[in-house]
């Protein structure tokens, strides 16, 4: 009997492996996609995180969009626009013939129903759910006005150059009003857009399902369905790839970058993404307050080396804000050379040739912290090389964000992912001082009064070319004035298995997986 | 008996409030706040507030527990912060999936635990013996997450027999066969620890067992070894086992969270790691609420049970 219970397991062990031997075979048309996290919710208008942003803007689309390779902005669901002299209002026209996939046609009633439930407390959808970005995003419009069935304007507080840019944002998807009356609150979970894929259904913890719109306006589709499965442990989603039970994952560890680079059944993608990583200074303490403190911080830290060895390649060094190479760059600057000599003898210019004492704020982890901690030891032993001792201080990320408004920090790691290129959505929030935290996002107190009118006259100006140059100008007081430690832009990174053919990672991070073909 | 019953289920009402009081401090004391996570850096203060407001953290927080009480006494466990939607029916949808996969591993640490732990006792310092106490050492060391890593590159990526993660395959499975073939790296994983406490308590109650006198009189009556070891041995050892494997079914409980996050299990484990990073207070608290009510429940099997295995124990 005790022999039979032993070969009672021993029979089941082997059971369980005889159902084994896992069937992969390909569906033809069907795309699985691997993401870090679950979906969290679908209605554009509440998503706060990448995974769901990546899955909604399949099903819901906004007025201008941006091309396969830049984030520079061209026509959306809106075929052309007229902005008025005085930059106050923006008109768009609608393209004609485009429905939701729920058969209600796209009309300016639309557009004005998708903005106005968010900024509008008295509209009737308003209260059905929450818009965190509605202020961030919207709380410079003052109308949407229906011109004509295809003619739509926003009226502005004040101008602002930069808003076609935010109607680039996921916020500003345009949702058919017949879903939204529908289905209230539970909207989020069955979206309905004028999208390349419409929402077919959600399996909690397991896979969300897409299927092709076979009537989009914009092109023929060759994918017939999207699975997008949620893996949050890194491991197995590089099994899954690799054993072809995936199609597509994004965000590979850097320490699994080499090894993906060097499988055969693999192809890794790169791509630099509108985002910059940096050490900020508290611009308003001492002794940050002495720009050569915060040049010689520049110089002491090795940014080659944290590329290279902390994020495996998967970053791109930085020179300011700005995305390098995009219009609004200026390319003749070069970022600050690892010279710990010259931060010396700043340092002692400055009055500190012995160095000092600072702590370093550092969340653990955080959307878009890439590998904060890591990257922060880095910049730590840096400076100690040059006499300033830091101590370094972990925290939880919701802690952390809470801990910058009260103005103590010294130095701490952040962040920002702009998804678009236009220099305003990242310098203007940032450096701004009208942005000094807690009203805003500049939490390293900047200020600087010529900066400042510049980025304003940036602003109320529509031409491109002169915007270029006002941020040019602004780049180049931002590298002498140094009020971060520049550290680096994020290379994003996906691999796709070889049958897979036709996708392109994008700067704005999203994931563009309409334009896939397979094999 | 039926007395003893309805007063164990009464008292799961103090069990419950008691976890669901400690659960509700430890999230709300412990460092973050779901709108600072939810909005992440670009959030300008009115966003905040109105967020906050809107989700009525901005009340003190005996208030929002009485609030919150004040729905669960009515069957409503709240709308997830995050995901905007009903915390019961989302917690029950998981719970399916870390019923089948704790009740596998129980069954498991059960069925191999015991089998070893005999096996182990009816022939101490034998090679098995050394062998299983060897591997018990190993298999109660290891962390969960880890050997979830190995048996996952080892037998899914190496050798391609098992699928990596999930549940069903993303398409064309769903049946059984599809089922079983997912379950058994998880099931495997956290059923490791438990299996090892089985068979070492197994062997020690055993052990203990049989140097009885009246096994030494069974014996000498000319009994078969196996009737002695089984009927005479590990019927009378199986009081502690028992209660061994009902620890174990909470332990599996919350093991599970580990096991379901490396394989991508849909269970309430996941949820409920998704929901402690965003601190979404009510999905946590649900998913807190249900896995100790089964819990407790399960304790209160074990409890019965010992009246079955032993006629002597009665319930008053």
């Amino acid at each position: 009997m005790i022999v039979t219970t032993a070969r009672l397991a021993l029979l089941t062990l082997i059971l369980a492996l005889g159902v084994a031997a896992p069937a992969v075979a390909q569906l033809a048309g069907t795309l699985v996609v691997g993401l870090v996290a679950e979906p969290v919710n679908l209605d554009p208008a509440q998503v706060t995180d990448l995974n769901s942003n990546r899955v909604g803007r399949r099903i819901a689309e906004t007025l201008v969009t941006f091309p396969e390779e830049s984030t520079q902005i061209v026509p959306g669901l809106a075929e052309s626009w007229v902005v008025s002299k005085d930059g106050l209002r923006y008109a768009f026209k609608l393209r004609k013939g485009v429905s939701f996939h729920d058969g209600t046609p796209l009309d300016a009633e639309a557009v004005k129903f998708s903005i106005d439930r968010q900024i509008n407390p008295e509209h009737p959808f308003n209260k059905l759910g929450k818009y965190p970005f509605a202020n961030f995003f919207f709380g410079n419009i003052k109308a949407v006005e229906v011109v004509d069935p295809l003619t739509v304007e926003f009226v502005l507080k004040e101008p602002r150059a930069s808003f076609l840019a935010v109607l680039t944002a996921g916020a500003a998807s345009i949702v058919s009003p017949t879903a939204v009356r529908k289905y209230g609150q539970d909207y989020a979970l069955t979206p309905v857009g004028t999208g390349p894929f419409k929402y077919a259904s959600w399996d909690r913890g397991q896979r969300v399902v897409l299927e092709k719109n076979p009537s989009y306006w914009r092109f023929p589709l060759k994918l017939d369905r999207i699975i997008y499965r949620p893996i949050v442990e890194d491991q197995a989603r590089l099994t899954e790839l690799l054993t072809g039970a995936l199609d597509l994952i994004v965000g590979t560890p850097p320490d699994y970058v080499g090894q993906l680079e060097a499988n055969p059944k693999v192809t890794l993608l790169k791509q630099v993404g509108a985002h910059v990583w940096y050490l900020g200074i508290n611009n308003q303490k001492k002794p940050y307050d002495d720009k050569r403190v915060r040049q010689a911080l520049n110089y002491a830290v090795n940014k080659d080396a944290i590329v290279r060895d902390v994020l495996k390649g998967t970053g791109s060094l930085s020179v300011g804000p700005v995305l390098p190479k995009t219009w609004g760059a200026d390319g003749g600057l070069k970022p600050y050379p690892y010279d710990p000599e010259r931060a010396k003898k700043l340092l002692a210019e400055a009055g500190y040739p012995g160095g000092f004492t600072t702590t370093l704020w550092v969340p653990e982890s955080g959307s878009g912290m890439q590998s904060p901690v890591a990257m922060s030891t880095v910049i730590q032993s840096n400076l100690k090389a040059v006499g300033v001792n830091v101590s370094l201080q972990t925290m939880e990320w919701g802690a952390y964000l809470a801990k910058l408004r009260s103005k103590e920090q010294e130095l701490f790691a952040l962040s920002w992912m702009a998804g678009t290129e236009d220099p305003d959505m990242v310098m203007y929030p940032l450096l701004h001082s009208s942005q000094w935290t807690p009203n805003g996002p500049n939490r390293a107190l900047y200020k600087n009064e010529k900066f400042d009118e510049i980025l304003h006259q940036a602003r109320l100006t529509t031409d491109e070319k002169k915007r270029a140059d006002l941020y040019r100008q602004a780049q180049r007081i931002l590298v002498d004035d140094a009020p971060w430690i520049f550290i680096d832009h994020e290379i994003q990174t996906a691999a796709h298995a070889k049958r897979v053919q036709g996708f392109k990672l994008h700067p704005s991070f999203d994931l563009r997986i309409e334009t896939i073909s397979q094999r | 008996m039926r007395r003893y019953l309805a007063r164990r289920l009464l008292l799961l009402v103090p069990v419950l409030a008691g976890v669901s009081i400690v659960i509700f401090m430890v999230l709300h004391l412990s460092p973050g706040d779901p709108v600072e996570i939810m909005l992440g850096s670009q959030a300008t203060q009115e966003d905040r507030a109105r967020l906050r407001a809107d989700l009525g953290l901005d009340q003190p927080l005996h208030v929002q527990y009485v609030r919150w009480l004040g729905h669960v006494v009515r069957g409503d466990l709240g709308r997830s912060l995050w995901m905007k939607r009903p915390v019961l029916a989302e917690v029950l949808g998981r719970f399916k999936a870390t019923l089948i996969l704790t009740g596998t591993a129980l069954v498991l640490s059960t069925v191999v635990g015991i089998a070893l732990g005999v096996a182990s006792a009816s022939r101490p310092h034998s090679v098995l013996d050394r062998t299983s106490t060897v591997a018990s050492l190993f298999g109660a060391s290891m962390p969960s997450f880890w050997l979830g890593i190995v048996l996952m590159v080892v037998f899914a990526l190496r050798l391609g027999w098992l699928p990596a993660s999930g549940m069903y395959a993303p398409y064309g499975g769903g049946d059984l066969r599809d089922l079983l073939a997912h379950l058994v790296l998880p099931a495997v994983t956290l059923a490791a620890a438990s299996v090892t406490i089985v068979a070492r308590l197994t062997r020690a109650a055993m052990l203990e067992t049989l140097s009885q006198d009246y096994i030494r009189t069974a014996r000498a009556k000319g009994m078969v070894e196996r009737r002695v070891v089984l009927r005479h041995g590990l019927k009378n050892a199986l009081i502690p086992i028992v209660t061994v494997i009902g620890v174990q079914a909470g332990y599996l409980l919350g093991g599970a969270v580990l096991t379901e996050t490396v394989f991508a299990w849909p269970g309430v484990g996941t949820l409920m790691v998704q929901g402690i990073l965003a601190r979404d207070f009510p999905l946590v608290q649900g998913c807190v609420l249900v896995v100790a009510l089964s819990f407790v429940l399960v304790n209160l099997a074990v409890d019965l049970l010992y009246a079955w295995l032993d006629p002597r124990i009665r319930y008053e």
